[in-house]
């Protein structure tokens, strides 16, 4: 019932990225565009009508999911015509911040329902959580934990699970992460226990030489001697610091020299040194200190106590968990075949043909190389963490966590909305200005973006991985 | 966990040409934190060699080296011990360990590390031990027989110090381990 109104739906995506783009960073487009979200979710056009200076619209009471996104786009038309609007209206805001906390404390309710059930329904959880969570209530760190697949769907096989696994990691960290010095102290422990206290406490004179093997000392070049292993994973212990030491550089909970930073990084360095240890074909990738920040930040933030002190035992599991279907990715080797991160950017290509050709044609015809290589590259295989900002990604994580059809599933059609998104920029655009924008990929709201990633039909059928 | 390496007595080039290869082949850079040296390497390309397997080299002087501004004597902290270095041919009579100790309470170490007499010796000596790692290249001595190219290296970890001895005996690397735990009773007070 809506009069009038244009109905290019590409047109105005591109428009509307454009749109945010004109206002000064400090109204933050986003934030204005929440509010407008949220402000066509009320059943009182008139009310927000009376907030701004703009043309009469006919409303109707219906807030259907496609009416709301044009309507979205017409406000925003109607934005880029009447300039800037101040960010808050005096009625309008109030009332929207109202309903948001009453959603959000539905959907609270919601979710703490579900995950106090017995046997967890993880598919209405998963439908739920692809709407967000609220920021509020501490429920992250668990729906995580059951959407990754940590904790089983039956709620009185967690304390067990917990305690299994955090059990695991710690033996694990204790033969692997050690140094040789360490190690060869706590072996002399066990054998000697008695006889060299008392010799050593006792005469002097010529100290004991003890011979040793060719493959127990510091300067063994034998392959399978500790302290070989120990200096060739020395490089990648460095390698790891460094990246670190870039991680999330204006967050506080990461980066400078407060003990609390830094026993952060030294967790997340074990983590990362652990998984290098056990996955020798991939080792570790520069990359992968952003993909488990996320992780590690979530469940170090839980409220719950015993939680947030085995974060790193959770984020450990979880970490391999979720890299456990793109670790090909990383792995060279495989890049050329059907598992590896070539053949996951023709199918990014392909979900891009099959919903917009005409940006499709532009981006590999017009523009004469592909793209993909230079900017989506970064955009899979590390998971959005390098586009967006700590609360964005979360936002996104939830809904990719959340798809019942795997992760990768939804990351696609997240880079595709991503394209979507900036059409008509692209179009204008040519090679270099395209890849500079798709490298530094604007400010959006995450909402939209997510919500133009659910509309892109799946077609899951062809595009499902067999596991 | 950290690497010292302490060697000495290479009377390069007068007596002996170069390290053993298969010393050569062990000593990479990378591993080795610091590097103590008793001294008579001689010249300035040996003091060269030694600091690309590490920066942080300490030498002392001795009395055939061409460079003559190494100091007679040194002291370093390294995690919990404190090291002595000194070439040892001041110390009369050479290696003797009475002597030796002397200069160890003088220096106020836990761990001497002396030179010259181009053999391998490792004392454990109220409270302290006094180590010599012989000479490197097995350079002729006249006071010891029979030398082997050997050289020792100290893994501190702590209050404990493991030391492993490489030593060159026909043609082939041994290596062996002592073991050595600084009581934290054992502080040097001045007697």
């Amino acid at each position: 019932m809506l009069k009038g109104k244009k109905l290019n739906l590409p047109d105005r995506l591109g428009s509307l990225l454009a749109g945010f783009e004109d206002k000064d960073g400090d109204s933050g487009g986003s934030g204005s565009a929440l509010d407008l979200g949220e402000e066509l979710e009320i059943i009182q056009p008139n009310r927000f009508r009376s907030g701004r200076e703009s043309e009469s619209d006919d409303e109707d009471g219906e807030v259907q999911e496609e009416a709301m996104v044009k309507r979205k786009l017409e406000v925003d038309e109607e934005l880029e015509h009447h300039g800037r609007q101040p960010r808050h209206q005096k009625d309008g805001s109030d009332h929207i911040s109202v309903v948001k906390t009453i959603e959000d404390d539905e959907k609270r309710s919601d979710i703490e329902y579900e995950i106090s059930q017995k046997m967890i329904n993880v598919g209405k959880l998963q439908r739920i959580v692809g709407t967000g969570l609220p920021d509020g209530g501490n429920l992250r760190p668990t729906v995580w934990k059951l959407l990754l697949g940590y904790l089983p769907p039956s709620r009185d096989l967690w304390e067990k699970e917990l305690i299994e696994n955090r059990q695991k990691y710690a033996k694990l960290k204790e033969e692997l992460l050690l140094t040789p010095s360490e190690l060869a102290r706590i072996k002399e422990e066990a054998l000697h226990s008695n006889e060299h206290n008392n010799a050593d406490s006792g005469t002097d004179g010529p100290l004991i030489r003890h011979e040793i093997s060719h493959e127990d000392h510091p300067l063994s070049l034998g392959k399978a001697s500790v302290w070989h292993q120990y200096f060739e994973h020395i490089d990648i212990a460095e390698q790891i610091d460094r990246d670190l030491q870039r991680t999330h550089p204006e967050m506080k909970f990461f980066s400078g020299e407060s003990s609390f930073s830094r026993r952060h990084r030294e967790s997340m360095r074990n983590i990362l040194l652990l998984f290098s240890k056990l996955n020798p074909a991939i080792r570790y990738v520069q990359g992968m200190n952003e993909v488990l920040a996320p992780i590690y930040y979530v469940f170090s933030t839980d409220t719950d106590v015993q939680n947030a002190s085995n974060a790193e035992a959770d984020s450990f599991a979880c970490f391999v968990l979720l890299l456990s279907d793109s670790v090909d990715h990383f792995c060279e080797q495989l890049d050329n075949s059907s598992v590896g991160i070539l053949f996951t950017l023709s199918r990014l290509a392909e979900l891009l043909k099959a919903n917009d050709e005409e940006l499709w044609r532009h981006l590999e015809f017009t523009t004469k190389a592909s793209l993909m290589e230079y900017y989506a590259f970064r955009w899979i295989t590390l998971l959005l963490t390098q586009e967006f900002n700590l609360q964005s990604i979360l936002r996104i994580w939830d809904s990719l966590l959340s798809n019942p059809f795997g992760v990768q599933e939804m990351l696609l059609r997240v880079c595709c909305a991503m394209l979507l998104c900036a059409k008509s920029r692209l179009l204008s655009g040519d090679f270099a200005a395209n890849l500079r924008l798709l490298q530094h990929y604007p400010d959006i709201d995450i909402e939209h973006l997510l919500k133009v990633a659910q509309d892109i039909s799946p077609d899951t059928s062809s595009f499902c991985l067999t596991l | 966990m950290v690497l010292v390496l302490a060697l000495g007595d290479l009377h390069i080039p007068h007596r002996a040409a170069d390290l053993p290869p298969k010393f050569k082949s062990m000593l990479v850079p990378g591993k080795i934190q610091h590097i103590i040296c008793t001294g008579n390497l001689c010249i300035k390309e040996v003091q060269e060699y030694l600091k690309t397997l590490c920066p942080d080299l300490h030498i002392t002087r001795g009395e055939y080296d061409d460079e003559t501004r190494y100091p007679e004597t040194k002291t370093l902290t390294i995690g919990q011990f404190k090291l002595g270095l000194c070439h040892g041919h001041q110390v009369i009579p050479w290696g003797d360990l009475d002597s030796l100790a002397m200069l160890q309470r003088q220096l106020d170490v836990d761990i001497l590390v002396t030179g010259h007499t181009h053999q391998f010796t490792a004392y454990k000596h109220e409270g302290g031990v006094v180590i010599n790692p012989g000479s490197a290249t097995g350079a002729f001595s006249s006071i010891t027989y029979d030398v082997n190219p050997s050289f020792v290296l100290m893994d501190i970890d702590g209050l404990r110090v493991v030391v492993y001895v490489y030593e060159l005996i026909d043609g082939e690397v041994k290596v062996d381990k002592i073991d050595f735990k600084k009581t934290a009773a054992s502080t040097h007070s001045a007697h």
